[in-house]
């Protein structure tokens, strides 16, 4: 009952987010972008590209076609905070693989997976225009810089207390 | 025409052309992976390229005009190395099991390794083992033998226009798809095996001929698939006398190279173990094996005798719309000369009759008017009471192929939801049964707003103006109440057929299986003659009938009423004519229809059913 | 228009509302207020003031001096000490080299006025969330002398005299570009801003969209007044969220005043501008993979021709442009073409903005004429290299550029000159290393970001950048061979001459400057199974 409720919610806010745009092809990254930002685990569900195949009358081939080609989506459920870490030149040069291991070292994961308790997904990303502030990452969509293995442990741990 | 030359070789090709394309039509073998007539051009694996004078580096040659005066380096050693390099690396991750693959001796990447001479592969890379996706019964998917061609992708959406297998993720990741990254049977694929058919691999392979024979161990005969009225081309690849497995012939008109399911992999009835080998003759209540000549004579003496006790009219004979010409005029001579009735019929009686009844009546001819092809010179088809896709899938991949890519607007109209709706640009839902009233509400738009062929009707009708006073009342409103459909639809869809250059259409069951089936055949005919659609290419009145040769059996007089040619078996003339072709006294009164024979056959009027 | 006394402006770009400088605004107007001073003193929000990596950074008038590093706890010493009693506080001053004294009228090499700031003349001075600053300094000064004063062509061919190219990297008469699609009789074209600046060490477009987004909208006016093209879009990259911000807020603004929508300034011509966001692929750069991914579908290039010129978003005529270029095309048409071709090179005429990126002691993007030299940039606006060591090599273009030694410090850094030299100028974006970089470890750096970003349309890119992975893998964990070099530039040639778009083309060009240069290094790496510079770990995979 509670699972058919909650289906039936999402159901509802997706259809919301599909009526925000016009049913053309060019809506697609949009649509994915907003529903997959709608996903607690930052990712998108085969309903999410049966719908968005409906509204848009193209066939569910395409849509995983589509979403699989960018880095930003992800068809697997990922950690509530998504940390992409930046892994070109820049940031290589300017420390960023020692920044990289001790991030590591306080997830207790490695790249690509998302730790125990849902809370954190670490990915390599490619340049982020950061390069500033090198090394940098992205969690979510807020972006840090000037990292060094101690801002890195404060950054984690001002999340994992907004994760409570 | 434009001139140009490749590797010194003055070559002559039409303009609009591709180098590669030129190079093919002349015996020129430029190396190529991605490129396949009749799919859009990919310039994906790089192999063909070649060089242009005045021009640096060099450019895919699928991908570049011909131009006046071009002259092309297809061979040197520059692009040698370079294809070879392409190759190798291909071959450095590809699954080497050529042993047991069914594409050895008939793979393209085969082809060009040995014709490039790879004796080494270098950047040989372990990928982990894919596993097979064998949850199809007729269609097999081998990953570890894909080369990311992409012509597997492209038939599916230009040829099928399924759109199930495309491209994922990007760079070396890269793989084929099926619809949710599932397995093939768990999609919307209809098994068509376009797919299998492109693939220059043995990546896609037809699963009931694994193992069945050796590419070089086939004879082959092409010849018409034996099921629906397309009537597509087909190349039995026969091994030992079995079919092992079917080839869409790629020059057969009506289909170029596609096939639906049945006509690709519906082949296992020829050698059913089900299937009769002798003859058999029932003696004492059980069947039992005899020869031909047993049974030939016993058959024949029954004939007689019943004929002489019963008289010719307790004789009758069914023909077969899956038979050839010559087996179909045989048939219905022998039941008209040899049992000297004109009870001879075929199953055209329960489809398409209203279509030849009323065709004849309009026309004098009841066929299609127009070919198969033409429907992609069109510029709107009215599509009704045919599931296309469902019932000949290959014109219905065709529909759905010009509608997408090449612009053609579909009108369909039928009460169902179908599969062509959704290529559609105007979908009119009707009530069933009210046909003549919509195709009349078209018409009656058409001539109030004066967008009928004047010049057409003038020369080429008659009866307009009787015509006109019945169409006058057929108003939009008048028809939204019979049938339901919005005039404000009615009226799009009646100025976008009548506007349209050229407009076909096609229709099937949903118009000839009804009480008024003959009326709505006539009614369909007047709207293609009201607007000059009749006689042009890409335009016409299309049925789409059944069988593979329900045509034949009707032109070759499988008929009650006709003989072979349509022409009247009341009609006394004519029936002199062939009594005197074939030396026999025929019968002048019209034979019973197959609904009659079987009713007869139950009253005990019929004795002898063949 | 009130007069103030001062004026502190508080740089809000990506990098300093990190550090937080909004939190320093909100203590700086607060102390202000309490001291009684708000009516002689205005605290500004602009874009970047042009330092990176100090934390939050204010600049105040009339002393034109920078405070870096500043925290909401220094603001009451700031107005105390600066701004009621008119003494600088040396501590929080900017200063250059750090034997350097601190100076109120700073010599830092960083140091505006020290640029010719055409594309950046905004950037760190106006409120970049404020339409009226914009046009208080000039702004769509320039739109309405095209739309009143001049015909399309005739804008067209000021663009061309100026001699413009394109500023995203393939340097393309820009002028030329907008004549092609002129040219083309159409209802519908389309100017699209390349701002997906994903090129690796590249964020001088972030720069200018945070500071100076109406800049670019007056470009993109421009371009589609000169095109006859009535429907713009601004494709950026999915990560730069505050750019995303700042420019819906420009546009929304301009349609406001009427320079965006339908008959600007009541004139007949009409234009409406989309945001697009894009999904995280750097191949989406390129224009025709731009268009792609704008149309909805994987970013995949198309073949050229046709070009986007003629048929591109949807098959019509388009103009895909970088939103540096656009940034200058107010200016040149406002004071001429005349006047751009008397800045920077003969060839290749204006100014160029680069990105100091690396082992220097003052990172930031810098915008002078071009023809500049990479000593200039490295020692004189990079302040030289940090820590004093020595310099080794700068990778000039992003991952797709080229390493340059010490041999090419004295060459001009423009298109046409770099070229000439078999190399590549690029974005602009300058990365500098220092003697303890291992270039081998760089390369692997690159070729895994070739390998990420490939689309994979095409057998030399998607496999040669997986194979040249691979290999370089192999060298930097001791397993290479003396073959992998050959092998390797055996590949990027091939990639370089069959590749279908620049991404697999141009993957040579890092590839073969960096064995030019250390080939030493690399066969160290290979025949020694040693890293002199100590970064790979040699035996690890």
């Amino acid at each position: 009952m509670v699972q058919n409720l909650a289906n039936s919610k999402l159901k509802e806010r997706r259809e919301k987010i599909l009526r925000r745009y016009p049913p053309k092809r060019d809506s697609l990254l949009y649509i994915l972008h907003d529903l997959q930002d709608l996903n607690p685990q930052n990712y998108l569900t085969s309903e999410d590209v049966k719908a968005v195949s409906e509204y848009l009358g193209i066939s569910v081939g395409e849509v995983e076609s589509v979403i699989s080609f960018y880095s930003m989506f992800s068809r697997k459920p990922r950690g509530r905070y998504v940390i992409r870490f930046c892994s070109s030149p820049t940031c290589h040069l300017l420390e960023g693989p020692r920044v990289l291991e001790e991030l590591k070292k306080l997830l207790g994961i490695e790249v690509g997976q998302t730790t125990g308790d849902g809370l954190f997904t670490l990915e390599m990303t490619s340049c982020l225009g950061a390069c500033g502030v090198a090394p940098a990452m992205m969690i979510n969509d807020e972006i840090y810089g000037n990292l060094t293995p101690f801002k890195v442990k404060e950054i984690i741990e001002s999340y994992r207390k907004k994760g409570k | 025409m434009v001139s140009l030359t490749i590797d010194g070789k003055p070559i002559k090709t039409k303009k609009g052309s591709t180098i590669l394309e030129a190079a093919l039509d002349n015996g020129i073998e430029i190396p190529h992976l991605c490129y396949h007539k009749g799919l859009s051009v990919a310039g994906a694996c790089r192999l063909c390229l070649v060089k242009i004078k005045g021009r640096p580096g060099m450019v895919a040659s699928c991908l570049t005009e011909v131009a006046e005066g071009m002259e092309v380096i297809a061979f040197d050693e520059e692009i040698d190395e370079t294809r070879r390099l392409i190759v190798e690396l291909i071959l450095s991750e590809h699954k080497h099991d050529c042993l047991v693959c069914e594409k050895n001796g008939q793979c393209e990447l085969q082809d060009l390794a040995y014709r490039l001479g790879i004796d080494r592969v270098r950047f040989s890379v372990e990928k982990p083992n894919e596993e097979l996706d064998n949850s199809s019964e007729v269609i097999l998917r081998d990953p570890n033998r894909c080369i990311l061609c992409g012509r597997c992708v492209r038939s599916c959406a230009e040829i099928a226009v399924q759109d199930v297998l495309k491209f994922a993720n990007r760079g070396s990741e890269m793989f084929i798809i099926a619809g949710l990254n599932q397995l093939l049977a768990e999609t919307d694929c209809v098994f068509c095996g376009a797919c299998v058919q492109a693939c220059p691999t043995g990546s896609l392979t037809e699963k009931l001929a694994r193992f069945q024979g050796r590419s070089w161990e086939f004879r082959k005969v092409r010849t018409t698939c034996p099921y629906c009225g397309v009537g597509c081309q087909i190349e039995l690849n026969i091994k030992d006398d079995r079919i092992v497995k079917v080839y869409g012939v790629e020059e057969g008109p009506e289909n170029k190279g596609h096939l639906c399911v049945k006509g690709r992999f519906g082949f296992d009835f020829v050698h059913h173990e089900d299937r009769l080998t002798t003859p058999l003759i029932k003696r004492n209540g059980e069947f039992e094996e005899a020869s031909w000549d047993e049974a030939l004579d016993l058959v024949a003496t029954k004939f007689s005798q019943l004929k002489q006790k019963y008289g010719s009219d307790a004789l009758a004979g069914l023909s077969s719309a899956k038979c050839t010409n010559e087996e179909n005029y045989l048939f219905q001579k022998f039941v008209r000369v040899c049992f000297g009735t004109n009870n001879v019929d075929h199953c055209a009686r329960l489809c398409h009759s209203s279509t030849v009844a009323g065709l004849s009546r309009a026309f004098g001819s009841g066929a299609m008017t127009n070919s198969i092809r033409e429907f992609e010179k069109a510029d709107v088809i009215l599509i009704t009471g045919s599931n296309t896709t469902e019932n000949h899938p290959v014109i219905g991949s065709l529909l759905k192929h010009v509608a997408r890519y090449k612009g053609v607007k579909l009108i369909v109209v039928d009460p169902r939801e179908i599969e062509l709706t959704g290529y559609a640009t105007i979908w009119l839902r009707q009530r069933s049964g009210t046909d003549v009233a919509w195709i009349n509400g078209l018409m009656n738009v058409i001539v109030n707003e004066a967008l009928y062929d004047e010049e057409f009707i003038k020369s080429r009708t008659e009866n307009f103006e009787e015509f006109k006073k019945v169409i006058l009342k057929y108003t939009p409103d008048r028809v939204e109440k019979i049938t339901g459909i919005p005039k404000r639809k009615l009226i799009e869809a009646a100025r976008m057929y009548a506007r349209a250059k050229k407009a076909s259409i096609v229709f099937a069951m949903g118009i000839t299986q009804h009480i008024t089936g003959t009326d709505n055949v006539l009614s369909l005919a007047n709207l293609a003659m009201l607007c000059g659609n009749v006689g042009k290419e890409g335009t016409g009145v299309n049925p789409l009938r059944g069988q593979n040769n329900v045509q034949g059996a009707c032109d070759l007089g499988a008929l009650p009423d006709v003989y072979p040619g349509y022409q009247k078996v009341s009609d006394p003339k004519i029936r002199e004519k062939f009594e005197r072709a074939w030396r026999a006294k025929l019968s002048p009164k019209e034979g019973l229809t197959v609904v009659e024979m079987m009713n007869a056959a139950s009253e005990g009027r019929i004795k002898v059913f063949t | 228009m009130r007069l103030y006394r001062s004026h502190v402006l508080v740089g809000m770009d990506t990098f300093t509302l990190l550090a937080g400088a909004r939190k320093v605004k909100e203590h700086l107007i607060r102390q202000i207020e309490k001291r009684g001073l708000s009516d002689e003193i205005k605290v500004l929000e602009t874009g970047s003031l042009g330092i990176t990596n100090r934390g939050v950074v204010l600049l105040i008038y009339p002393e034109g001096c920078y405070y870096v590093n500043v925290k909401p706890e220094d603001v009451p010493e700031i107005v105390e000490e600066h701004l009621l009693k008119g003494r600088t506080v040396q501590r929080l001053l900017f200063k250059g080299e750090l034997e350097r004294k601190a100076v109120a009228l700073p010599e830092s090499p960083l140091d505006v006025r020290r640029q010719s700031r055409v594309v950046l003349q905004n950037c760190g001075v106006i409120d970049p969330e404020n339409i009226d600053e914009y046009i208080g300094r000039g702004g769509y000064e320039a739109l309405e002398r095209a739309l009143f004063q001049m015909k399309p062509q005739e804008v067209i061919e000021q663009v061309k005299r100026s001699g413009l190219v394109g500023r995203g990297g393939a340097g393309f008469p820009t002028g030329l570009k907008w004549e092609i699609s002129a040219k083309v009789a159409s209802e519908e074209k389309y100017i699209i801003c390349n701002a997906d600046e994903g090129e690796p060490g590249t964020f001088k477009d972030r720069v200018i969209m945070e500071g100076d987004p109406h800049r670019v909208i007056e470009g993109m006016l421009l371009a589609g007044y000169a095109v006859g093209a009535n429907k713009g879009f601004i494709y950026i990259r999915g990560e730069y969220a505050l750019s995303i911000q700042r420019m819906e807020k420009a546009i929304k603004q301009a349609y406001e005043y009427n320079l965006l929508g339908s008959n600007i300034l009541e004139t007949n011509f009409s234009f409406d501008l989309e945001m697009r966001k894009g999904a995280g692929a750097y191949v989406c750069g390129e224009e025709t993979a731009l268009i792609e991914s704008l149309e909805g579908k994987r970013g995949e290039p198309r073949n050229k021709p046709p070009y986007p010129g003629t048929c591109g978003l949807w098959g019509k005529p388009t103009v895909v442009n970088n939103v540096e270029t656009l940034a200058n095309i107010p200016s040149i048409i406002v004071k001429g073409a005349d006047w751009f071709r008397s800045l920077g090179t003969k060839e290749t005429p204006g100014t160029k903005l680069y990105t100091i990126l690396g082992h220097v002691v003052n990172q930031g993007v810098i915008e002078v004429e071009t023809g500049i030299t990479l000593r200039k940039i490295i020692f004189d606006y990079g302040g030289g290299m940090k820590n004093g060591r020595e310099f080794k090599a700068a990778l000039v273009g992003g991952a797709a550029g080229c390493f340059l030694g010490k041999d090419m410090l004295d060459v001009k850094m423009d298109y046409t000159t770099l070229k000439s030299y078999k190399a590549v100028l690029g974005s602009g974006a300058v990365l500098v290393m220092d003697t303890s970089t291992c270039i081998v470890d760089m390369l692997r750096c690159i070729l895994d970001f070739f390998k990420r970003e490939s689309c994979g349309k095409c057998v030399p890119c998607r496999m040669g950048t997986d194979r040249l992975y691979r290999l370089i893998v192999d060298i930097s964990s001791g397993k290479g061979t003396k073959d992998h070099p050959k092998l390797m530039l055996e590949l990027a040639q091939m990639m370089n001459k069959a590749s279908f778009c620049p991404l697999g083309q141009s993957v040579l060009l890092p590839l073969s400057s960096a064995f030019k240069y250390f080939e030493d290094e690399v066969m160290e790496h290979i025949l020694d199974k040693r890293c002199p510079a100590g970064v790979c770990k040699m035996g690890e995979k």
